[in-house]
């Protein structure tokens, strides 16, 4: 099978900077993969999505995507990308409706058709009843459940999900996962970063290590775990990565 | 197109739920012209139409001192109240107690040294003329001292309002010397008093001054404060939208909407685009409901009615470029600022100063040179100049050719920074 994503020898050197904020990263995703991307902070996790985003320049190396056979370069894969940023990324002062048909309409969607996902998402995300609310006033697991919404109102193929469910209770957590096994189950490809090691095991079918920029190790969950004779991701990261503090 | 409406559409919603900026950008102008024009109006009114309020105590033991109040009267500019049994000690107290912005006290000799100096001044023009021998002059005339009158007056009084007001008792008092000085010319001769028909001519108005605004082709009417403040203050509003405009792009970029529109095909520039757009629509609906209001609701309340200039392409010109440049210089602080803070204090400083050395508060032509080359460097100079030219000076496309060519300047060059710092940001 074709990669639906493969980056070849990518590298990052911001601005000034005398070490590379990724090194030399090859990497291949696969169609209707959970793909994670784990590594302790400063590792080039969110270097890496956000070039592979388009948010920015690699400093050398290339990437390509390949959707139902057809190879593309970055600028034409996007409106099949959704991206889910750590950080909110929306317009706090507008309606979550708003914001949603806002997003769908620079999509290039006709207006029925963000009118029809925008009630179908906001209803699956338990928001419907918050619909006309400004976003401002959402509580911070309806805000991480609208900054996904928005990232596949656009019906994307690859979603990036940069920490979706960081800050959020129990129960909004289910509801983003269960969205995204369901998205999952449709064939749409996920791509994921997160601290909690716990939720990544259980969701991801194939994960990749990352520290100082490289990437250590790639493999699905049960290989690693037991190629390391380890327990779980934690002390996976624990091993390869050791303990000192990265901040 | 479907996408910029789209844009428009969001860049709609975010103005209308920003209501500091919409008060800023729509009541601030009206508040400030209102003021100003209604300050300014009335400070003129208070040295042409008003009458002051004067407190004058007269001491004088001669004629004179009553003459000048008759004449003080009659010039119609005084509401005058006399109190003779005031003493000069109290004075001062008595006219801030009484509300008056001035006081006149005219002591005991004002008369006798009024014509003490004319006797003198007479008796040097006849035997200048020969007709008195010079052997003949009075000699022994104790000398006076010259005829002065104490004006006291409320320290808020600014002094170019003051210095006014002296200009105008200045010249009752010089006609008053220079009666005073043809009657004893004519009594020296041996006139018992000047000749009715001498006297009628003497009294004869004083030339009258015609004002004529030196602009081009006929017809133009009198500069008022109108003319000069609907156009300046709008400006100065139109400029504040550096608070909502960069603002608004700094709260984007900080809350990561603009990450996301850099993973939308084409959304980033028409985000720019669209902001363009709205906040020309802002800024032109802005000039007009002042120009609207100069022109039809000064009239009712008494403040001069604002005269647009014959030619409206013009006007149009300068507005819209007006316009353009407020938007590239919002744009600019927006994508150059870290925080909103720093993008609100620095726009709105910034937008104080281009307006102080850009003649929108004093004009230009009263400051030092230094800093009337100073304030080329003002965006708002230029746009005030050029409506300046139309408003006040009746002016042709020719005479705008200066602004025209500053303000597309500073926009190509507002528009290359903004450029270049997205372009590094990777924004575009």
């Amino acid at each position: 099978m074709d990669p639906i994503i493969a980056i070849h020898d990518i590298t990052k050197i911001y601005g000034n900077s005398k070490s590379p904020s990724l090194d030399d990263v090859s990497l291949s995703i696969f169609p209707g993969e959970k793909f994670g991307i784990f590594g302790p902070n400063g590792a080039g996790k969110t270097t890496l999505i956000s070039i592979l985003c388009n948010i920015l320049k690699a400093t050398s190396g290339t990437v390509t995507y390949s959707i139902d056979g057809k190879e593309m370069h970055l600028k034409e894969i996007l409106p099949y990308v959704g991206f889910v940023p750590q950080d909110f990324a929306f317009y706090p002062e507008l309606t979550a409706k708003q914001n949603l048909h806002y997003f769908g309409g620079a999509f290039g969607m006709d207006a029925k058709k963000v009118k029809s996902r925008t009630n179908e998402l906001l209803q699956t995300l338990g928001l419907d009843t918050v619909a006309n609310k400004k976003v401002s006033t959402f509580s911070g697991g309806m805000k991480r459940r609208i900054n996904l919404a928005i990232g596949l109102i656009h019906e994307p193929k690859i979603v990036f999900l940069d920490e979706p469910t960081v800050g959020v209770d129990v129960q909004s957590k289910l509801v983003i996962i269960h969205l995204l096994e369901e998205l999952n189950k449709k064939g749409i490809t996920l791509i994921y970063t997160s601290h909690h090691l716990r939720e990544a095991e259980d969701f991801c079918s194939r994960i990749a290590l990352m520290d100082n920029g490289k990437i250590i190790t790639v493999n699905t969950v049960e290989v690693l775990l037991k190629e390391n004779n380890v327990a779980n991701l934690e002390d996976l990261l624990i091993n390869l990565t050791g303990k000192q503090l990265r901040d | 197109m479907k996408k910029l409406l789209v844009s428009l559409k969001k860049e709609l919603l975010l103005l209308m739920s920003d209501k500091v900026g919409l008060l800023l950008m729509y009541l601030m102008p009206l508040l400030l012209v209102f003021i100003i024009t209604l300050v300014q109006d009335s400070a003129f009114k208070l040295v042409n139409e008003n009458r002051l309020e004067l407190l004058i105590i007269n001491d004088d033991k001669g004629a004179m001192g009553d003459s000048l109040i008759n004449r003080l009267k009659l010039s119609g500019n005084f509401a005058i109240e006399i109190d003779d049994n005031l003493s000069i000690n109290r004075l001062k107290k008595e006219t801030l107690d009484r509300k008056k912005l001035m006081s006149i006290y005219i002591p005991v000799n004002f008369s006798k040294g009024i014509q003490s100096n004319s006797a003198k001044i007479s008796n040097l023009m006849l035997t200048e003329f020969g007709v008195v021998d010079s052997t003949s002059q009075t000699k022994n005339k104790k000398a006076l001292k010259n005829a002065q009158i104490d004006l006291f007056f409320d320290p808020i009084l600014q002094e170019n309002f003051r210095l006014s007001i002296m200009t105008g008792i200045n010249t009752i008092i010089s006609g008053l010397e220079n009666q005073d000085m043809m009657e004893q010319l004519f009594r020296d001769m041996g006139y018992d008093k000047i000749p009715d028909h001498i006297r009628k001519e003497l009294i004869a108005k004083q030339a009258p001054i015609n004002p004529v605004p030196a602009v081009e082709g006929e017809g133009a009417s009198v500069p008022n404060s109108s003319q000069h403040n609907v156009p300046a203050w709008s400006l100065f509003a139109m400029f504040f939208m550096v608070i909502s405009l960069g603002g608004n792009i700094v709260k984007e970029r900080l809350s990561g909407s603009f990450i996301r529109l850099q993973t939308i095909p084409s959304a980033f520039l028409l985000t720019i685009w669209s902001k363009i757009i709205v906040y020309l629509f802002v800024a032109l609906t802005q000039l007009t409901i002042m120009f609207m209001i100069g022109i039809f609701v000064f009239p009712y309340i008494e403040l001069p009615q604002l005269e647009l200039p014959s030619s409206i392409w013009p006007v149009i010109t300068i507005s819209v470029l007006s316009a353009i440049a407020a938007i590239s210089y919002s744009l600019l602080i927006g994508v150059y600022a870290k925080t909103q803070e720093q993008a609100n204090g620095f726009g709105a400083i910034s937008i104080i100063i281009f307006a102080a050395i850009g003649g929108i508060w004093v004009p230009s032509f009263v400051m030092p040179e230094y800093m009337q080359q100073l304030g080329k460097i003002s965006p708002l100079h230029w746009c005030i100049e050029g409506y300046y030219t139309l408003f006040l000076k009746n002016g042709a496309w020719s005479e705008l050719t200066g602004s025209l060519i500053f303000l597309t300047l500073f926009i190509l060059g507002c528009q290359f920074f903004t450029y270049l710092k997205l372009r590094v940001q990777n924004y575009i």
